[in-house]
């Protein structure tokens, strides 16, 4: 009986403790935090500090110091291990200034912590609403920073404003209904005053966007449909990117265009759920677009289904359409657009260095865009192997070797300027695509069909370098897992990266040779941060496993330094 | 002290039972005859809603009402329903425990039938163990008559408000693989 007694109190303590915590901090940083727009402008040459979920607005994921390198990389030993209370898939990219580290988890949760000892200040629990909607895990990538708040997208495709001191919530806005499948899980990049996020949504029949939120207030300023009202069919390609023939049935689009008419543009789908690049000399916003609802079957959305699949730049101030280039039109197979396009230079095709965007494609290529038109400069060999393409889903199922994975997933690439190469992880899934006729179901999960792998065949994962003058893969190296998480350059010319099975590797930037490697005991799913402190630089990474390739689940964030 | 502590436990009970009365909403009342006592259903071919994830609940309410899936009970059942009615149910039974239906799996059919969910990627929505997300059930555990029944029905398409993906799925299992994945999914708990 005083067992049950006890126990009682204990619990009405914890529960108590529950109501007392949920949502609030618990301590503060010690000091406050006023990020500026000229640390975030600069943050590409910003050792210290990891400002941005890519590193920087143009997302180059290359961190400038080479405090480690090539020559010490195997002396790389754990600092710390921080673990937050959820055990649940982690693609966080934490994010670090003055020395206070930022990472979220699934569900919403953002924790401050000391970068150097892994002393937690404060930790946010979002209180969910009523309806979350989300396909492939409960994940978040991370948060944004600027002046004194870090900002967040939530499962309930809410963002919320946190005082970076404290954990408070200082302000949150709802940017779209999740009852129609809309949700956050990408991180928000902040400029200017301003909030862009975009939306999942692209397997629940969404209309995609862009928004650009007012940072003090939260109030919208602006909002790019990533599906025009009118046009989206397009220009009826026949072929994708690289040339080869989609085998669409463009009679029977055309015609079934004429019977139902456009209005399906309000369920087209389009999600935009990894960070936009952003271009300040241009004043452009850079990203990608995901693929059209439903992912499948594609009979009763006839046309090209702009912008989904695509590369798409508007206007900073004012969300107005610049340019777009599509690299799948009427996608049956799920083969969105998806990681993080890289603002950089690359050889024009004549010869000379030219600003391009990149983008690593689910299928299997890396595209090279001229900035300022969008028009294709060239798109690397295949990374991974392509047999089939473009066989389209029939009832029974119907094989391609690109999965619906990918090739390249969210994961973002990084690049390594003095050695002209553009690093991306890459899933070998062989796959039988099946379609099967639906409807709009209202807001629930619609594929129009199922992705099944192939029992008798392996599924294995690629990192691959590829020169972005020439398009030719410069190295590869196997992996034994489906790579999904992300890379990291660094100028100490390594590069790093994780595996499902717990490994986390640091690679010889310019060979691929494997340098060092840890087991950190979960699936390492998510991108690798470096910064430094007091002089001393710092690796951290994610170990919390992957919802999509059901990896080994873990709570963790593993930071790295030397000796 | 031996009153006091009687006291005390019958307070608590008493409270308890109090606090349980209160969360059943009235509605849910109509739904024991067949989902059972806190949503634990002894009718093989009827689900237990225990611990089923509120938003799955909560849309086939809606799709229920709407018409997207038909069953001669349930459609009438959710005629009169609110959106917050339906919302309150879910939360309710969602919030229940599944207790164990005592299902003894044929070990070498489960084994077959995880297999199959292996290749057929269930996880991927479903989760690893079939625990569910979101609006996507969760099965483990559930009445192997209900799997078995459900996953028919999908590959007959006589239950069609699955936007395809369950369909599809099921489009492609022979009935040997439904039945093998009915003992893995009920032998899960």
């Amino acid at each position: 009986m005083q067992q049950l007694g006890k126990k009682i109190s204990l619990t009405l303590a914890s529960l108590a403790i529950g109501v007392l915590t949920s949502g609030v901090a618990q301590a503060d940083t010690g000091k406050s935090v006023a990020v500026s727009q000229s640390q975030l402008t600069a943050a590409d040459k910003d050792a210290n500090n990891f400002l941005h979920s890519n590193m920087n607005y143009a997302q180059t994921r290359y961190y400038p110091s080479k405090q480690i390198n090539t020559g010490n990389v195997k002396n790389l030993r754990p600092a710390f291990t921080f673990q937050t209370e959820v055990l649940e898939s982690m693609e966080t990219a934490p994010i670090v200034i003055d020395g206070v580290m930022y990472l979220t988890t699934s569900y919403n949760h953002v924790y401050a912590i000391d970068a150097v000892t892994g002393k937690q200040f404060w930790h946010y629990k979002h209180k969910m609403g009523p309806v979350t909607t989300y396909c492939c895990g409960p994940n978040n990538r991370g948060v944004a920073i600027m002046g004194g708040h870090v900002f967040m997208g939530t499962l309930d495709a809410k963002l919320v404003a946190l005082d970076a001191k404290t954990g408070k919530l200082a302000w949150e806005t709802q940017i779209a209904d999740p009852e129609l499948g809309y949700s956050e899980t990408m991180a928000p990049v902040a400029v200017n005053g301003r909030i862009l996020i975009g939306t999942n949504g692209g397997e629940y029949g969404i209309r995609g966007f862009v928004k650009s939120f007012d940072a003090k207030t939260g109030a919208l300023q602006w909002t790019f449909y990533t599906i025009p009202e009118k046009g989206h069919e397009g220009v009826w390609a026949v072929n994708d990117a690289t040339n080869r023939n989609m085998l669409r049935d463009i009679n029977a689009e055309k015609a079934q265009l004429a019977k139902q008419g456009g209005d399906f543009y309000k369920t087209l789908g389009g999600g935009v759920w990894m960070a936009p690049a952003v271009d300040l000399e241009t004043n452009s916003v850079i990203f990608v677009v995901g693929n059209p609802s439903p992912d499948l079957y594609g009979a009763e959305r006839p046309g090209d289904n702009l912008y989904t699949d695509s590369i798409v730049s508007v206007d900073l101030n004012t969300g107005a359409y610049k340019w777009h280039y599509q690299y799948v039109a009427h996608d049956v197979w799920d083969l969105d657009a998806v990681s993080p396009p890289i603002l950089t230079e690359a050889k024009g095709k004549d010869g000379k260095m030219t600003k391009v965007a990149i983008h690593a494609g689910k299928t299997g290529h890396v595209y090279v865009h001229d900035r300022a038109t969008g028009a294709l400069i060239r798109f690397s060999e295949a990374m991974v192997p392509q047999d089939g393409m473009w066989t389209l889903p029939t009832k029974e199922g119907a094989k391609m070797m690109l999965g619906a994975n990918g090739g390249v997933e969210w994961s973002p690439m990084a690049i390594h300027p003095e050695a002209r190469l553009a690093y991306a992880a890459n899933l070998l899934q062989p796959m039988t695509y099946h379609v099967e006729a639906s409807k709009y179901p209202g807001g629930k999960l619609w594929l129009g069909g199922a992705f099944k792998t192939i029992p008798s065949e392996k599924q294995t994962g690629r990192l691959s370098a590829v020169n972005i003058d020439t398009g030719k893969v410069a190295w590869k190296f196997d992996t034994e897992q489906p790579l999904i998480g992300g890379v990291l350059a660094t100028a100490g010319d390594l590069v790093f990266n994780g595996e499902a099975n717990g490994l986390f590797r640091a690679f010889d930037a310019k060979n691929g040779k494997k340098l060092w490697e840890y087991q950190t005991g979960a699936g390492v799913n998510a991108p690798a941060v470096s910064y430094s402190v007091g002089g001393k630089q710092y690796v951290a990474v994610a170990s919390g496993g992957n919802n999509q390739i059901d990896a080994k689940r873990g709570n963790s964030v593993v930071v790295f330094s030397l000796p | 002290m031996k009153n006091i502590f009687a006291l005390m436990v019958s307070f608590l009970l008493m409270n308890g039972a109090a606090w349980a009365a209160d969360e059943m909403p009235a509605k849910a009342a109509m739904c024991l005859g067949c989902h059972g006592v806190n949503g634990n259903s002894s009718m093989p071919g009827t689900p237990s809603l225990a611990a089923q994830n509120a938003r799955y609940i909560y849309l086939q309410l809606r799709d229920f009402q709407e018409g997207r899936r038909e069953n001669p009970i349930m459609s009438p059942m959710t005629a009169g329903l609110t959106r917050p009615e339906m919302q309150e149910l879910a939360n309710y039974f969602s919030k229940q425990k599944l207790s164990s239906k005592g299902f003894k799996a044929d070990p070498d059919k489960a084994a077959l039938g995880k297999a199959k969910a292996d290749e057929t990627l269930c996880a991927m929505c479903h989760l690893g163990e079939f625990i569910g997300q979101n609006e996507i059930p969760k099965v483990a555990g559930q009445n192997f008559d209900y799997v078995v029944k459900t996953l028919k029905d999908f590959k007959a398409k006589n239950r069609t408000n699955d936007a395809g993906n369950m369909t599809s799925v099921a489009s492609t299992l022979s009935e040997q693989d439904i039945e093998n994945l009915g003992h893995y999914i009920a032998g899960l708990n």
